[in-house]
């Protein structure tokens, strides 16, 4: 079925849809590359913070006298300079229930900001951090929700510790689970995990005499912070810069103010540029998870195996602060209406305050929490049913163009079914069940297991929010290009896209394009890096602007070539009249036009907001080998397939789907950031917080289907966050399936899966 | 405070430095070498591998002591005449670029390994990389990218 929905660009200049390499690729590898770390500004300070030492106190009284004697010292800040502004320092989210001050007498969280020091050395800085002197007064903490809901329980925020429940729902469930023929009835704990991006939080921040702030930081949000810094300080925007240099990685954790507003009040102090980088404990004591959530679901089947009602329940640990605790039940909510066709569904998502460090945006948002229970029952369900789960799935998942009844938008096209089957035969998952079936008829310490996990994601934040994104390119004397573009790129390649597009427009050379990125200052508006919109919303916008550009040059290329009003294609740097064929201009001549004659610079900026909100499916196959004797699990052979619309660039899809798979056998098997009774986060550095290395790697392959999503530029949808969400159910349903027990928490790791099979 | 001697990309130095300094800190504190990272500061990432003596180290682990009398190259001293090192190129051709965060460190790993082995498995390849952190790429295209230099690298 072809997607007419809305006009679709058919590439025709080989541009698109060909692997090409992340635009700032060589100064990768040669260490050019300029993070936020490696800013070595004149007469800068550097900066450390103080972390509160309790999970939840009050601050009584603070000496930092000590503090600022100590020779070297530039600048101590606290509570008592802070602004009493209150914020979500989350940009999506800032108006959902703020709850947090740059320096605050409530700490709420070990690891919650009670100082920071700017001094010529960070030893020095440091060393200043043990003259402050803090008198706390400890208050009742909770590191579990299900403690902090109850009734009575000592309030983290003002309002309470459940900022507000969310209740969605369609179709009559109570009704249809009468009329079940079988219901079944799990809970999942799933873990809070660390994004583990390999660079630290970290910005630069300076503040001039003009009273001008400017804030270089690898945030996948500039204009969020912007905004939010706007209102904590009071400076107007055109006095407020946020630039991005580059990310070295993110996930979701670079969308939050985390040091950027210590930062900024030093430097506003000192009027000298302060650098503050979290050290990797820091980063994982006092950044950011994804959240930990108890999912609940029922689910009522049919004689035929139809799913015919499903009730979520999720208790979300939100940590110490709002951040985008909201979004994310909404966004998991939402997400679970559009994976089957069921029409009977209730999610009630209770998001809740603990004394944990804040849960924020992680790759995901929401989904590998929705899925997860859903897909691990699936398993259990199909085998009670004397059914394939392969064949329960077809039964029950959505179709192309099937609307969402919770929110009455189209899901797309959607190809799942297509991704399944797909993936059935890159496993080869026959031979592999009948691998798993022998290694448990041989009574073998070694089990084989193979698992399916199915999920979808959105591409875009269509129908949540204003969803916009504009891009600026003008072009040069001599026909390049310079692309201004709001999207951020913390590698996952969103600018290169965009350049990409650009070039397969105006039928250019890639390499005749220059990239100016998340710049609140000389790009124009872009929500932010987030909900995997960088292809769907960055790319579309420099669509935009590519063919406004095509439109001046080809209406100076009409008075050029003496035939006004012609059409004209692009193609090798050159204009060609379709109306007469034999008459055509390079590029150059016609840029030469329009500024020569036509006194006209050829520029265009152009605004674009999401026209529909196609969701991305994405099917998972894994097989591991199980050693009953240890609980030790080995990944083999992992499958990852997705509906993708048209990849724009295939090479680099295939490394989102790769990193998606590193992270989701993570999720499945070894992270988790574990609180001990008092607190404090146990694993504080990268040997003790295992993600997977490349030896424990199993074999990888990855593939799409692509079908054109008439929305998106040249028919694409998006890959980068639904690249992590069918990962962990499909790690899992191996383990089950090759233990032939049932488990009811991740990670799997080798004393749980111990404690599985001697149940 | 002592005085060290070391050949830092071919050239010698000289140097006096307290002993709480690490070689890591030396090539961006001092030199300003910033293209090795800092992950960690603990020898958990190894975004910050250089090559010293021929071997793989993580900088943040190596003390002055111990860079008394080495040869350290790092991620500024591989490309040669504005001419990228073929273990540069092949990263960029098999797309094993993303963040670029553990970049350096993974180039030079592949460095000492490759100049040791020139024809290394794909096993020894994830061998090596064992002290190697990626939270993007799955390491997939990165040992692809070194298998691909390592075949060029024979064939020149």
């Amino acid at each position: 079925m072809a997607d007419n929905r809305f006009p679709y660009d058919e590439p025709v200049n080989g541009v698109v849809c060909k692997t090409t390499p992340v635009f700032d690729a060589a100064l990768k590898v040669t260490g050019q590359m300029k993070y936020v770390d490696d800013f070595y500004l004149p007469n800068m300070l550097y900066a450390k913070f103080l972390g509160s030492p309790y999970p939840h106190a009050n601050i009584i009284s603070i000496d930092t006298s000590e503090a600022e004697a100590l020779p070297g010292v530039a600048a101590v800040v606290t509570y008592k300079d802070a602004p009493d502004v209150v914020y979500n320092g989350n940009g999506e989210d800032r108006n959902e229930f703020p709850s947090e001050r740059v320096f605050d007498r409530r700490l709420r969280f070990i690891g919650d900001k009670v100082a920071a020091v700017a001094a010529e050395t960070a030893e020095i800085a440091e060393e200043a951090l043990k003259l402050i002197k803090v008198e706390y007064e400890q208050l009742p903490f909770y590191l579990d929700p299900e403690e902090a809901m109850a009734e009575g329980a000592f309030k983290i925020h003002e309002n309470g510790n459940i900022p507000m429940e969310v209740n969605l729902g369609i179709g009559d469930v109570d009704e249809a689970f009468k009329e079940a023929y079988k219901i079944y009835e799990r809970t999942y704990k799933l873990p809070a995990v660390y994004h583990a991006q390999l660079e630290p939080h970290g910005c630069v921040a300076e503040y001039g005499y003009d009273g001008k702030l400017t804030i270089t930081t690898p945030t996948q949000d500039a204009f969020g912070m912007r905004e939010n810094l706007h209102r904590i300080f009071g400076i107007p925007m055109n006095k407020l810069r946020v630039v991005n240099p580059g990310i070295g990685g993110a996930f979701g954790s670079k969308i939050d103010l985390i040091v950027e507003p210590m930062a900024a009040m030093l430097a506003m102090k000192t009027y000298r540029p302060v650098k503050m980088i979290f050290s990797r404990r820091e980063d994982m004591v006092s950044g950011r998870t994804r959240h930990g959530m108890k999912v609940t679901n029922k689910i009522g089947i049919d004689k035929e195996g139809h799913v015919i009602a499903l009730d979520v329940k999720a208790i979300s640990n939100a940590g110490a602060h709002t951040t985008c605790t909201m979004s994310v039940m909404w966004a998991m909510g939402g997400k679970i209406f559009r994976n089957l066709k069921c029409q009977n569904i209730r999610f009630k998502g209770i998001p809740v305050y603990t004394n944990t460090l804040p849960a924020a945006a992680m790759r995901g948002f929401g989904s590998p929490q929705a899925f997860f229970g859903e897909q691990v029952m699936f398993n259990l369900i199909a085998k009670d049913l004397g059914m394939t789960l392969p064949e329960f799935q077809l039964l029950n998942l959505v179709d192309p163009y099937s609307v969402d009844a919770c929110s009455g938008d189209c899901n797309g096209n959607v190809r799942v079914k297509d991704c399944l089957r797909k993936a059935m035969e890159l496993m080869d998952y026959d031979a592999a069940i009948k691998e798993q079936e022998e290694s448990k008829k041989s009574g073998s310490r070694y089990r084989i297991g193979v698992g399916i996990g199915v999920g979808n994601h959105g591409s875009s934040l269509y129908g949540i929010m204003p969803d916009t994104t504009a891009a600026s390119i003008k072009v040069n004397e001599d026909a390049t290009c310079t692309l201004m573009t709001g999207v951020s790129d913390m590698g996952n390649g969103a600018v290169t896209t965009s350049m990409m597009v650009v070039a397969e427009t105006l039928g250019i050379k890639l390499e005749n394009i220059t990239p100016v990125y998340a710049d609140t200052e000389t790009t124009m508006y872009d929500v932010g890096l987030y909900a995997s919109r960088g292809t769907y919303l960055g790319a579309s916008a420099a669509l935009k602007a590519a063919k406004k550009v095509r439109d001046i040059l080809s209406e100076q290329a009409g008075l050029l070539l003496e035939i006004p009003g012609s059409a004209f294609t692009f193609g090798n740097e050159r204009v060609v009249s379709v109306d007469d064929p034999t008459k055509s201009a390079s590029i150059q001549e016609v840029v030469d036009y329009s500024r020569n004659k036509s006194y006209k610079e050829v520029a265009a900026s152009e605004t674009f907001s999401s026209i529909d909100g196609p969701m991305c499916y994405g099917v998972h196959m894994v097989k591991v080998e199980v050693d009953m004797e240890t609980g030790r699990v080995r990944p083999l052979k992992y499958v990852s397939v997705h509906d993708v619309g048209k990849a724009i660039n295939p090479g680099n899809l295939e490394g989102q789907q790769h990193g998606g798979m590193q992270m989701g056998l993570g999720y499945a098997l070894t992270e988790e950031v574990r609180h001990n009774e008092k607190g404090q986060v146990m694993d504080t550095n990268l040997n003790k917080y295992h993600i997977f290395k490349a030896t424990e790697m199993p074999e990888l392959i990855t593939s799409t289907v692509e079908e054109i999503e008439s929305s998106g530029p040249f028919g694409a949808k998006s890959i980068g966050e639904n690249a992590v969400v069918p990962s962990a159910p499909a790690v899992a349903n191996a383990v089950v399936n090759a233990i032939d027990k049932e488990i009811d928490q991740i990670p799997l790791t080798p004393e749980r899966i111990l404690k599985y099979i001697n149940a | 405070m002592a005085e060290i001697k070391f050949t830092l990309n071919g050239v010698e130095r000289t140097l006096d430095v307290g002993p709480k300094m690490t070689l890591l800190r030396i090539l961006r504190e001092v030199y300003h070498l910033t293209g090795t990272k800092c992950g960690c500061a603990m020898g958990a990432c190894g975004t910050c591998t250089v090559v010293m003596n021929g071997e793989a180290v993580r900088s943040c682990l190596i003390n002055p002591k111990k860079l008394d009398g080495a040869d350290v190259l790092t991620i500024e001293g591989l490309a040669k005449d504005g001419k990228l090192h073929p273990i540069q190129q092949a990263f960029i051709d098999a797309g094993a670029v993303q963040c670029g965060f553990c970049t350096p460190g993974m180039i030079m790993a592949a460095k000492a390994l490759l100049d040791k082995n020139p024809d290394p498995s794909e096993e020894e390849v994830r061998k090596s990389l064992d002290n190697n952190l990626c939270r993007c790429t799955g390491y997939q295209k990165i040992v692809e990218a070194i298998l691909l230099a390592a075949k060029r690298m024979r064939e020149e």
